[in-house]
């Protein structure tokens, strides 16, 4: 075996030990968070715990968050701008899996639209619900079927950025009245909650779905992907 | 009501400015850019306005307060970084504005990653949270590894990725020393978990995991071998970001969290350690800039040793008296200002050399001081701050910590100092001795736009000024600190 493979074995091993060390050792905490939450639960607008905490009580996280999930695309986008070629059309020429797909959208929107909405009151959310409407978007682009609204590029920066656009106003507006960013006025604050969650569960479903497309077609062939001339090189300074 | 609107606005603004360059048509980006630059300016200083005003505060995000919520806090510390970050940022994205003018590829996608940028780092220096830190750290790390891929070449992408690898796990490692520390306090604020850190086992290895993170992530010797292939092989503003600003962001939450619970729980050879692997940094960087043939690497190993300087502070600052611990924060708070504001300048103005004579190699610079007096002047007022020679930041950053390091009798710590700068001169000197060299090579150069000449002078005049006038941005910066209001 390599020193470096050896050297890495047990450099994990030591970090897998001292984690085990410190959760062993650990005491209790002093602090009753959930306790706190469970108080401040009535005037969250939701009546789960965990969205109150994404979408009320630790918001600003969240936006960060989608904000990171944003610039991931970005990143993705302008290193797909510097390729000269467009994503191959990915599509299997199989009419099982269009009569399949027929059956499963239907359900597979409906099960977005649930786990959206019952992230109220159980676990559910906007990030499932993304992931599920992604997994049907991916389905349909495996199917064949032309995704060709997605290369207009006003069309596809607008649905990618408008969770964290919606987020980012509501967070601002409701400081209106005085009170600071992200202060949900509590008689509105479901109603705020489901709107955010919904743009961020087109916005999620979006991104992921982008990500995949905009993946080169010989991203695993490093060799071949030397080959490739570049469309631009570093300009001025190299 | 100015700090009410101007604390959140130093997030929400770049945030906004992002989403919106991103759906603006390209070729406006760069002059919604430069709109944008004025009210993120104004937030900015309103915000440090506000705090020398009227002192330190908290903002409670949501209106809950920590621990349910999330607090961002200003005290002088985060409002200094906000004002540096705004000062080095604007002048960045000016030069970035005309040198990336004929690149339109690259210039379109700088915009909504420089204010994305910015939204983490602005993110970072509010915080108060020790895991809306991560937050803010994979916001501002995944926008610089965006930044460094701009350039497209496959050496650029090889640097990102190797950036973006590096970066990980680094947040990975910090993200699982927060989970530690929440399971045992139940509080993820840093002003809960001041009051009920103890130095049991749990809190050891989570700090340890903590500081291991951000060792990697701030490229601190031997952890620093992503950082030159990746700060000097950046389009040339970007450089100048990375350098001056980024890599500070994972040097202030050590810092931060250090003041938090580091004192107490760390075992004193902690400190020395943090210590001693700054002074390898300081020794190894200087040595390996001075080896270097290629202008902006040459560059970016100077950071990997200015870093070094930064990280005597722990150990000036654990176990030692009140007087010597103040010296330590305001000599390091003045060599991260200093090194800031030097080092966008000093890329800034390898950029303009390298346009002028075509060549990124040293050895072409040969004669290049007849044409680029200007160029080089910059070139040089920065390298006297690195240098630490007075009566710049560096030098007045450096005699503070050389006074913390005599006051509490660790007078190892002044050989690091002193041949730290010796080093730093050989490899300015480099530069200059080919610059001045009378020879054939060049008859003729490029004459880059006016506007990146004057970016560059203008920070490096700045790293003169802020050591001129050192008292009074120290005693601001002490604001809200352990150190006491100055």
């Amino acid at each position: 075996m390599k020193p470096r493979v050896i050297f890495a074995g047990l450099l994990s091993l030591a970090i897998a030990g001292a984690l085990g060390w410190a959760v062993l050792e650990r005491t209790l905490p002093a602090e009753n968070l959930p306790e706190r939450v469970a108080q401040a639960m009535p005037l969250s607008g939701v009546e789960h715990p965990i969205t109150a905490v994404l979408l009320n009580f630790r918001g600003y996280d969240t936006l960060l968050e989608i904000a990171v999930l944003l610039l991931a695309v970005v990143v993705a986008l302008a290193l797909r701008e510097a390729q000269p070629d467009r994503p191959e059309r990915m599509g299997l020429e199989n009419p099982l899996l269009r009569a399949v797909m027929a059956w499963l959208l239907p359900l597979i929107l409906i099960t977005t639209g649930f786990l959206l909405w019952a992230g109220a009151y159980q676990p559910g959310g906007a990030f499932q619900a993304g992931s599920v409407l992604a997994a049907g978007g991916l389905l349909l682009r495996l199917a064949g079927v032309t995704t060709a609204w997605l290369d207009n590029p006003a069309v596809l920066r607008t649905g990618l950025a408008m969770g964290l656009l919606t987020f980012l106003a509501v967070g601002l507006l409701v400081m209106l009245p005085g009170v600071p960013f992200l202060t949900y006025p509590t008689e509105y604050a479901g109603a705020l909650i489901l709107l955010i969650e919904l743009t961020l569960t087109l916005s999620i479903g979006l991104t992921l779905i982008s990500l995949f497309r905009l993946t080169p077609p010989y991203a695993d062939d490093p060799e071949e992907a030397r080959d490739q001339p570049s469309s631009r090189n570093g300009g001025m300074a190299s | 009501m100015i700090g009410f609107w101007s604390v959140p606005l130093l997030f929400a603004l770049p945030l906004a400015l992002g989403i919106v360059s991103l759906l603006a048509p390209p070729a406006w980006r760069a002059r919604l850019g430069l709109a944008g630059l004025l009210p993120l300016l104004a937030a900015s200083i309103a915000v440090f306005a506000h705090l020398v005003l009227d002192g330190p505060h908290t903002y409670a995000l949501g209106n809950w307060n920590a621990p349910l919520g999330i607090n961002l806090a200003v005290d002088g510390l985060a409002a200094g970084m906000v004002l540096l970050t705004a000062v080095v940022s604007s002048l960045c994205a000016i030069y970035a504005w005309v040198y990336l003018r004929d690149q339109p590829a690259s210039s379109s996608f700088f915009w909504p990653l420089l204010w994305f940028l910015w939204a983490g780092m602005n993110g970072i220096w509010l915080a108060e949270d020790i895991f809306n830190l991560y937050v803010g750290l994979e916001v501002m790390g995944l926008a610089a590894v965006g930044l460094v891929a701009l350039k497209a070449t496959p050496q650029a992408l090889a640097a990102a990725m190797r950036y973006l690898l590096a970066a990980l796990l680094g947040s990975l490692a910090y993200l699982l020393g927060v989970a530690l520390l929440y399971a045992s306090y139940g509080t993820l604020s840093m002003a809960g978990l001041q009051e009920a850190a103890t130095a049991d086992v749990t809190t050891q290895v989570a700090l340890a995991l903590i500081i291991l993170g951000l060792l990697l992530k701030t490229a601190l010797f031997p952890l620093h071998a992503w950082l030159p292939p990746a700060h000097g092989g950046a389009l040339t503003p970007v450089s100048a970001l990375l350098s001056a600003l980024v890599v500070k962001g994972s040097f202030y939450i050590l810092l931060r969290i250090w003041m938090v619970l580091g004192t107490e729980v760390t075992p004193f050879a902690t400190a020395q350690l943090l210590g001693i692997l700054g002074a390898g940094a300081v020794f190894y960087g200087g040595w390996m800039a001075w080896r270097q043939h290629h202008l902006k690497q040459l560059v970016a190993y100077s950071t990997v040793a200015q870093i070094g300087y930064l990280f005597l502070f722990f150990p000036l600052v654990t176990g030692t008296g009140p007087e010597a611990a103040r010296l330590a924060w305001d000599g390091t708070l003045m060599m991260l200002i200093a090194h800031a504001l030097a080092k966008a300048a000093l890329f800034l103005s390898a950029g303009n050399l390298i346009l002028a004579v075509g060549s990124a190699h040293i050895g072409h610079l040969v004669g290049i001081s007849r044409f680029r007096p200007m160029s080089l002047f910059s070139f040089g007022l920065a390298g006297v701050s690195l240098m630490g020679l007075p009566p710049s930041g560096g030098f007045t950053g450096k005699w503070l910590l050389l006074n913390s390091a005599i006051l509490s009798g660790q007078w190892w710590w002044l050989i690091v100092l002193f041949l730290g700068g010796l080093l730093s001169a050989a490899y300015i000197f480099k530069v200059f001795r080919m610059a001045f060299r009378e020879g054939p090579q060049v008859d003729h150069s490029v004459t880059p736009p006016l506007t990146l000449d004057v970016t560059a002078l203008m920070l490096a005049a700045s790293a003169i000024l802020i050591g001129l006038t050192a008292h009074l941005p120290l005693a601001w910066l002490r604001i809200g600190s352990p150190f006491g209001a100055g």
